[in-house]
């Protein structure tokens, strides 16, 4: 919204000396955020009246003139134009050198500067009204035209900004935080507010007195709950005019189009105290009757364009004995436009239901100035400020009219919130003792009618403020504390009491396992969407009968909520690969899959989240990488100091290949998997001349110890004695096969690596292990490692047909 | 005899002057002190000197031994200290090798920073699931039925549920601030507790807007604490991440959950209040809505409004991370962009 400091001074007296920019700074901290501070002068900086007092045809140029021009200066100048509506004498908008102004109006405003044109000088131009920022002021159809100021006081060397009284500061007030105060749509009620930052009075607003035994205009309301108050004014002798030029400039400063004078003074009288209100040509309405009443189902209002919007039973709609005029407090149609031919208005000032208004302008999707201030709820009491200010104008504008019928239908009143608010309350919750003539004080400028007794406050809420914005002891307390301004309260000190220190165990391991994969094994952390492009669910294979989807997703193929990590992962891999070859990347979220999950009361019923951890490893060798990735899962619990999982595998995931996947298992169940990405995923989710190690664990399934488990072991008093071993073994002897049975021999068993190729038979590999040997309470003889070396080779032999490989 | 001694003297003295490494040193020490040497030939060559020349002889051969040793010790000094573990120079300009690679999340960075800073305050830290429902997302914080945010244009809600009502009609939780109801109804008051979490809204996207991202709520619920003590968790905040004190003013700002509620804003880092491009010319960026908790909402958290009352703030993390790097696209968080992860160590 923007907001005239002039109009603003008409209601009260602001402290002399008090800049624009504090007044906006003021507000933004107490009232409302203000966004800009404009000076509405500053675009007709060097812009001025000029009078032509010559007029020469252009040596070199059929449509051009030179205009000798009297602009207040010491001697004329000249000034090369091509208006078509050029005489001697004209007193005409002068943009001089310096000024900015828009061309043929369109684009941003360029610098003027004096120059030559097709070889005469000129200094400055001779302007459009479209090109200085005039056309509410002048309105003209044809571009050629330049503004003619015949018959405006003015004299050459006078300011523009002066001529169109645009001397003004305009405050851009954010429209959103204004949502919660419909008082405050309307000048008077931010002068409330200013008069209430300033302690400074507030002008009361003339009231238009109004003759009592005129007769009455006939109003039926069919909808009471709808319609809390229609006043209808008949009134003669109103013709299409334009409206004085104080008028439109605050209109124009207030971002309304000045249309006509009758319009005008509707919009001006909203723009002022936030009452929209509405003018029909009386000879429009058939019967002499307005009626207020719900619309019928399919019924159309035509609109000024010859266009007409469809209705529905829940839309108000005003309407005559045939048809209906407006869409009630949203938009008018055809049929209340005042014409050419207007002679007499009816001027409708009404209060509708916020509701209403709410729920019609939804469907139509517009919002109008008249149904943002509706839909905020005002008080039925404004309408009599909106019908006062209207008939003071419309005398003032048209001195020959006449009020010929009024009426006044009011059924429901907007009723004063009263509250109680007690002197300890206040104490407590602000902080900080504030005396009674302060808090008196405020309220009461603000409007709120205040008594005291026995330590309490009664408070009167105004009406203006009883719509939904006021109505517990709270934010009473709130606009004391917003005036007094929230930083002359200072920061009071949390008090500390420790009962027990905060462990949170879950917090902590989730933190640590991300860490590890970070710091630790060089993962990056990625964040990606809850929704999901289908094409990577399918590449994953993932089943999506217990999916949830969403009404309206980002995009049609996002439908899908993530039930898997997976898919998600496949994608950042697929777009990464781009750039680099190599990478690890992790993701710790929630997954959702339809249940019955009920975390804090019996009536909820959520589907089943969980949260996950998804990690992979891209590289192009496939072993490589799942022998690195089976490396991290394994050292997870000790790292991370969680009670133990272990891989083995029992069901192989969707997206892993058969040869390579192993489950994550914990007390006898799947918790997750890791697998290399099968061929089909890859090729699906775009993962092209590379390999993928993968896995997703459930981590509510992963319990942190309660303290660090492990306990400490003596150093050895003698050392460890290494030997590695190389034995040959059939290709597909396990690991375990070969380690299970010689264990217990000794101390510990390293792999060292697996070889297969040329200097092995068919069908054999080699494998080597460093084994580390003690002895309790003596050194090793090397026959007693011999003995020990042939000991195993001979179980080894037994167990799995495993020789010795010659160097 | 004595001029051969004196000769063997210097002869042995400029060798060990001359040793150009430790083994060369050694060697020269076994020839001019060993068995072999000069000075054990004169030695065994003694038996035919007087007995006065022989003591005159022994005298000058040990003072000559003593002195090669002294010399031979002192080069080996030299030596040590001038050699290098190196056989030649290294190219010391070479990078170092890299250490792992690897990072949290920017975000998850400045949410652990945040922890940290509140655990230090007795805050406990809280999470909720993603999806909630209209009765916690909406009407327990005071949402008025027919508030816009209700509306599919802004909220996702979930297909099948769309057209039900309340605690039937779930949504991906558009804000935080209904789980903070959820812990004071299972927790109960007084609490103090921090909330770390994605948030959805329908919403067209661009540098500044996202679908999603990341909030962080902190919440006190006590009795007679004034809202001025709230101060102290904006503080807080801002001087984990800034590090250093930021001047911040409240202002008033409304939302249906607090009574009053106030828009934080902090000193603009790049102008220092002056005014520039980056705070639009005011000297001051928004941060973070807090207020007092909403008596309405208290109730729906089954606590007493008359009795509690309390102070929350909500801080978009993805902002505050935008600010502290200068990050301009607030949808490269979402991204998995690797290019834009690295920068973050």
């Amino acid at each position: 919204m923007r907001v005239s400091l002039n109009l603003i001074k008409k209601y009260i007296d602001l402290p002399k000396d008090i800049t624009d920019k504090q007044i906006a700074y003021d507000m933004t901290l107490r009232t409302v955020e203000v966004e800009d501070v404009e000076s509405t002068a500053d675009k007709y900086h060097d812009i001025v009246v000029g009078k032509i007092l010559e007029l020469k045809n252009h040596p070199n140029a059929d449509r051009l003139r030179i205009c000798i021009t009297d602009i207040g200066e010491d001697k004329p100048v000249q000034i090369v134009c091509g208006g078509t509506n050029l005489y001697e004498g004209e007193y005409v908008v002068v943009s001089k050198p310096g000024s900015e102004v828009v061309w043929h109006g369109e684009g941003e405003p360029v610098k003027v500067k004096e120059t030559k044109m097709r070889g005469e000088s000129s200094y400055g131009m001779i302007c459009a009204a479209s090109e200085v920022y005039l056309e509410d002021f002048f309105p003209s159809d044809n571009e050629y035209e330049i503004v003619d100021l015949k018959g405006v006081d003015c004299k050459p060397g006078d300011n523009i900004a002066d001529i169109v009284e645009m001397n003004d500061t305009v405050l851009e007030i954010d429209n959103k935080s204004l949502s919660n105060r419909p008082d405050l749509w309307g000048h008077y009620g931010i002068a409330r507010e200013l008069s209430a930052i300033y302690n400074v009075p507030l002008k009361k607003l003339d009231t238009y007195k109004l003759d009592k035994d005129l007769p009455k205009y006939n109003v039926e309301i069919k909808e009471k709950n709808k319609c809390n108050r229609y006043i209808g004014v008949e009134i003669d002798g109103i013709y299409e005019k334009e409206s004085p030029t104080w008028m439109k400039s605050l209109l124009s400063k207030t971002g309304q189009r000045p249309i006509n004078a009758i319009v005008d003074i509707t919009n001006y009288v909203m723009v002022t105290v936030g009452q929209p209100l509405h003018a029909f040509d009386k000879t429009h309405v058939n019967g002499e009757k307005i009626i207020v009443r719900n619309a019928k189902e399919n019924e159309e209002l035509l609109l000024l364009d010859d266009n007409s919007i469809k209705l529905t039973k829940e839309d108000l709609v005003i309407s005559d004995e045939a048809d209906a005029m407006a869409l009630a407090g949203i938009r008018g149609g055809k049929k209340d436009s005042i014409l050419p031919d207007t002679k007499g208005i009816v001027l409708e000032v009404a209060n509708f239901s916020a509701n209403t208004i709410r729920k019609t302008g939804k469907r139509f999707a517009e919002k109008t100035d008249s149904s943002i201030r509706y839909e905020k709820g005002i008080d039925t009491q404004r309408v009599d400020q909106g019908v006062n200010l209207a008939l003071e104008l419309i005398k003032e504008i048209f001195p020959d009219s006449k009020i010929v019928k009024y009426v006044d239908v009011y059924p429901n009143k907007t009723k004063n919130n009263k509250i109680e608010v007690t002197e300890e309350f206040l104490d407590t919750r602000l902080g900080k003792k504030i005396d009674r003539k302060s808090i008196t004080q405020i309220l009461t400028s603000l409007g709120y009618e205040v008594s005291y007794k026995d330590k309490i406050y009664d408070v009167v809420v105004p009406t203006w403020r009883s719509t939904g914005d006021i109505s517990l002891k709270d934010d009473v307390m709130g606009d004391i504390a917003r005036i007094l301004s929230f930083n002359s309260f200072e920061a009071k000190p949390i008090d500390i009491t420790i009962e027990h220190s905060i462990n949170q165990r879950e917090v902590s391991l989730t933190r640590r396992i991300s860490e590890y994969l970070a710091n630790r094994c060089g993962f990056y952390e990625i964040y990606t969407y809850p929704w999901i492009d289908e094409k990577y669910i399918n590449a994953a294979r993932i089943d999506t009968s217990k999916s949830l989807k969403l009404t309206t997703p980002p995009a049609p193929e996002l439908a899908y909520l993530r039930s898997s990590l997976i898919p998600g992962m496949l994608e950042a891999i697929s777009k990464n690969l781009r750039y680099y070859n190599n990478f690890k990347l992790f993701e710790i979220k929630q997954v959702y899959e339809k249940g019955d999950y009920r975390p804090s009361s019996e009536d909820e019923i959520l589907p089943i989240q969980t949260n996950y951890l998804t990690g992979s490893i891209v590289g192009k060798n496939a072993k490589e990488i799942f022998y690195e990735l089976k490396g991290i899962i394994e050292e997870m619990s000790r790292y991370n100091h969680m009670e133990d999982i272990e891989l083995i595998q029992k069901e192989k995931p969707a997206w892993a290949d058969k040869n390579a996947y192993l489950n994550i298992v914990k007390n006898n169940e799947i918790i997750g998997s890791l697998g290399l990405l099968s061929v089909q995923t890859m090729n699906k989710s775009k993962i092209k001349r590379t390999n993928v190690a993968i896995f997703e664990i459930n981590m509510e399934k992963l319990t942190p110890y309660k303290s660090r488990t492990n306990t400490y072991e003596r150093l050895p008093e003698l050392p460890l004695v290494e030997k590695d071993l190389s034995i040959i073994v059939d290709k597909d002897i396990k690991w375990e096969d070969i380690i299970n049975p010689i264990k217990n021999k000794v101390k510990e068993i390293e792999f060292v690596d697996e070889y297969k190729g040329n200097q092995i038979p068919e069908g054999k590999k080699s494998i080597t292990l460093k084994l580390k040997m003690i002895n309790e309470g003596s050194t090793m003889t090397s026959d007693e490692i011999n003995n020990k070396m042939k000991s195993i080779l001979k179980v080894l032999n037994k167990k799995c047909n495993a020789t010795l490989r010659e160097e | 005899m004595k001029e051969e001694l004196e000769k063997i003297k210097s002869k042995g003295l400029e060798r060990i002057k001359e040793a150009k490494d430790i083994s060369e040193l050694e060697e020269i020490r076994k020839e001019i002190t060993g068995k072999k040497s000069e000075l054990s030939d004169v030695l065994k060559h003694m038996k035919d000197l007087s007995n006065e020349d022989k003591k005159t002889v022994g005298m000058k051969v040990t003072e000559i031994k003593k002195d090669f040793s002294d010399n031979l010790d002192k080069k080996k000094e030299e030596l040590i200290e001038s050699m290098s573990v190196l056989e030649e120079p290294i190219d010391l300009t070479l990078p170092g090798k890299k250490v792992n690679e690897g990072s949290l999340h920017p975000i998850t960075q400045m949410r652990n920073d945040l922890n940290d800073a509140f655990l230090s305050l007795g805050f406990e830290v809280y999470s909720e699931d993603d999806i909630s429902s209209e009765k916690y997302a909406f009407d327990n914080l005071n949402f008025p039925k027919d508030h816009p945010a209700r509306e599919s244009m802004d909220t996702y809600w979930i297909e099948g549920t769309e057209n039900k009502e309340g605690a039937e009609r779930l949504c991906l939780r558009p804000h935080l601030t209904g789980g903070s109801v959820r812990y004071l109804m299972s927790h109960g008051a007084p609490a103090r507790f921090v909330y770390p979490g994605g948030a959805f809204r329908n919403e067209t996207t661009d540098a500044r807007h996202e679908r999603a991202f990341v909030q962080y709520e902190a919440l006190i619920v006590d009795k007679d604490i004034s809202f001025s003590s709230g101060m102290v968790m904006i503080q807080t905040i801002l001087e984990k991440v800034f590090g250093k004190k930021i001047n911040t003013r409240m202002r008033e700002g409304f939302f249906p959950f607090t009574e009053p509620g106030y828009e934080i804003d902090m000193e603009c880092l790049v102008c220092g209040g002056k005014g520039c491009k980056v705070c639009n010319n005011v000297g001051w960026i928004e941060v973070m809505p807090g207020g007092v908790i909403h008596p309405n909402v208290l109730k729906s958290a089954g606590l007493d409004p008359e009795e509690w009352t309390g102070f929350y703030i909500n801080i978009g993390l993805d902002r505050l991370v935008m600010m502290r790097y200068g990050v301009d696209d607030v949808r490269l968080f979402h991204s998995a962009d690797l290019r834009f992860l690295k920068q973050f160590k």
